[in-house]
């Protein structure tokens, strides 16, 4: 599913440029829960900025689902991410002023689904993981549990290929760690293929694989 | 970009944030209230000083004779100057175009009595004036009923009058004074018309009648008390050139001196006017400095707002990408916000604008002050100014938010 080669990326800010990414070989079949783990400063969140499309890199390959990623324009970035990719985020990153039912039902309305079928399927996803009766509830009016299954179901809402997870339950007491941890599992289960990005050890223990990350290169697991 | 998702995307994100919103809001209403009601005041004034030239018209050049006050020529001071028929004839020569003139005989003191149908008489005091006919146009007056002295009535010297309002009302009341005959010091005229002048309450108390008529009947010597010369849409440094040029003549043909400043009177309306033009430009350009300043205050306080709405938004542009958006549909949600933003709160001060001066501009009447009013080409120039700095004020922000990658403005710290 996802193929990277040789992926090279250099930060610039004024006289200095720094290399974060030196080279980076990996692949990560269909249907894998792969970990990526490495401290600060390994160049973890560069990864999946360019794993995510969200920025672009200098050398090397990606390959997504068999498509080359090289050259894309923002505007085809931002349709292969709606089509492609899922997101789940550390502190949620849900939008404070929109309903739960309205979180999920975001990457609908980028990907210009009528309203009604929107709101229909954001209803189903909120069942799927189990908040259908919070749909009408505002971020703040939820547990952190609660607002990362929002999260995930926004992610799933698009139907992508793969979920990039950062650090998700870097903001959750351990109970609710397991429970978001065995919601990711099961829609592992389900065929999603997911690369969970996290510096914890027992996260990345639940991941069929983890690949670590020092200095800007993969160190082990690059591979199955 | 107009479809109906989009639109209400953005008033739910406007309404989303109350606060912000009437902050905003605020700002952009009072900037355009404050400079549409300085330009309204500005327009008050304006009239105001404009009504002040409302008596005669203000491109036109009046000339009388005087009493000298230098001896001169072998003449002692304190000789009446007398204009006469040759006078005038001479002066018309002065001119570079002559587009209308009148001649006046002007009679302080007249008695004019109309004995109506029941054989009572009813008179009174009046002026009365000696006319050709453009004098209407010289002393603006405004035709109510009838007609104006007209060019047959000058040269058949008819007996006919046009009254003011004044001498209608002490003489006629009620009844309709067209036709009537009136006794002007005991010389009976017809009335052919009755006039008002908005400018001046003096005009009102007297009669017009033909030039000629009048210099036969208390001009026997062949006397000109004044005549009017209109210089159309000559420049005023032309007229004053004319104006000169005329006193000098005049003074020459009079035998007055050259330095006597009371021989002859050439009263240059434009150049009076053109002060009281350049006072008012300035009065004019003070207003603007002010609202424009008013207007750049609230321009910046709401950049400022904006500016602090997207960068508090920083996290949710990033989702919103993340979840697909491209960098214009972004852009596009944040500019449309807040152009939506300024024309609500931008048409909600004009309202308000509107609505003071309409109400109040009724209850101001002074001299210098009259009828202030709204420039609907101002109110929509600020619109225009506001929607153009929201439109560049919210593009900024938003083009720099959409530069961060997601990931870091997601990150917690």
């Amino acid at each position: 599913m996802i193929d990277l080669l040789g992926i090279t990326k250099t930060y610039t800010t004024g006289a200095q440029s720094l290399q974060v990414l030196k080279g980076v070989d990996l692949a990560v079949e269909t249907g894998e829960l792969v970990a990526i783990m490495g401290s600060s400063g390994s160049g973890k969140s560069t990864l999946l900025n360019i794993l995510g499309l969200l920025d672009g890199y200098d050398e090397g390959m990606y390959r997504l689902d068999g498509k080359n990623m090289a050259q894309l324009t923002e505007r085809r970035a931002a349709e292969l991410r709606r089509e492609m990719l899922g997101f789940v985020f550390q502190s949620f990153n849900l939008i404070g002023f929109k309903s739960a039912a309205e979180n999920v039902a975001l990457p609908l309305y980028y990907q210009k689904v009528p309203r009604k079928e929107r709101l229909r399927r954001s209803h189903e996803l909120l069942e799927r993981v189990g908040l259908l009766e919070w749909a009408d509830h505002l971020p703040s009016q939820m547990s952190g549990g609660q607002k990362q299954r929002v999260a995930i179901a926004r992610a799933l809402a698009a139907q992508p290929r793969v979920i990039l997870a950062d650090e998700p339950t870097g903001a959750l007491d351990s109970t609710t760690s397991e429970e978001v941890m065995v919601l990711l599992k099961e829609l592992n289960g389900d065929g999603m293929t997911m690369v969970v990005v996290t510096h914890e050890a027992e996260i990345a223990a639940e991941c069929q694989r983890t690949i670590r990350l020092r200095d800007g290169l993969v160190e082990t697991g690059a591979h199955v | 970009m107009f479809d109906r998702d989009a639109w209400l995307e953005v008033a739910h994100n406007v309404l989303a944030h109350p606060l912000r919103t009437t902050l905003t809001g605020i700002s952009v209403a009072l900037g355009i209230f404050i400079l549409v009601v300085m330009q309204g005041l500005g327009y008050g004034l304006q009239n105001g000083v404009e009504g002040q030239f409302a008596d005669d018209a203000v491109n036109s050049i009046w000339v009388e004779g005087g009493r000298t006050q230098l001896a001169y020529r072998g003449h002692q001071p304190n000789r009446p100057i007398k204009l006469t028929n040759a006078d005038v004839a001479g002066l018309t020569t002065q001119a570079d175009t002559v587009p209308a003139s009148s001649r006046r005989i002007r009679l302080w003191g007249a008695e004019i009595v109309w004995e109506n149908p029941n054989g009572e008489n009813r008179g009174g005091g009046f002026g009365v004036r000696g006319v050709d006919p453009a004098h209407i146009d010289l002393e603006r007056s405004v035709l109510l009923s009838g007609r104006y002295i007209n060019g047959r009535d000058v040269t058949e010297s008819r007996k006919v009058a046009v009254v003011g309002p004044n001498i209608v009302r002490d003489l006629f009341r009620d009844v309709d004074p067209l036709g009537a005959f009136i006794r002007i010091n005991a010389v009976v005229f017809q009335v052919v018309g009755t006039f008002e002048d908005p400018g001046s309450r003096w005009e009102n108390r007297v009669a017009y009648i033909p030039f000629s008529t009048a210099q036969q009947l208390y001009r026997t010597d062949g006397g000109v008390d004044q005549v009017l010369y209109s210089t159309g849409d000559m420049a005023t440094d032309a007229t004053v050139a004319q104006s000169d040029r005329m006193r000098s003549w005049l003074k020459d043909v009079k035998a007055v001196h050259p330095d006597d400043s009371r021989g002859v009177e050439v009263d240059n309306n434009n150049e009076e006017y053109a002060m009281y033009a350049s006072i008012f430009d300035g009065i004019r350009l003070f207003i603007w400095g002010i609202g424009l300043m008013t207007l750049l205050a609230g321009a910046v306080g709401v950049a400022n707002i904006l500016a602090i709405g997207v960068k508090e938004r920083t996290k949710e542009i990033g989702v919103r990408k993340a979840l697909g958006a491209t960098n214009g549909s972004i852009v596009s949600l944040v500019v449309m916000e807040s152009t939506v933003l300024m024309l609500v709160s931008g048409s909600l001060g004009l309202m308000l604008a509107v609505g003071l001066l309409t109400t109040v501009a009724p209850l101001a009447d002074h001299e210098y002050f009259q009828n202030p009013q709204v420039d609907h080409r101002i109110a929509l120039f600020a619109l225009v100014v506001l929607v153009l700095v929201g439109l560049a004020s919210g593009l900024g922000p938003a083009l720099r938010a959409v530069a961060i990658r997601p990931v870091e403005a997601l990150r917690d710290e």
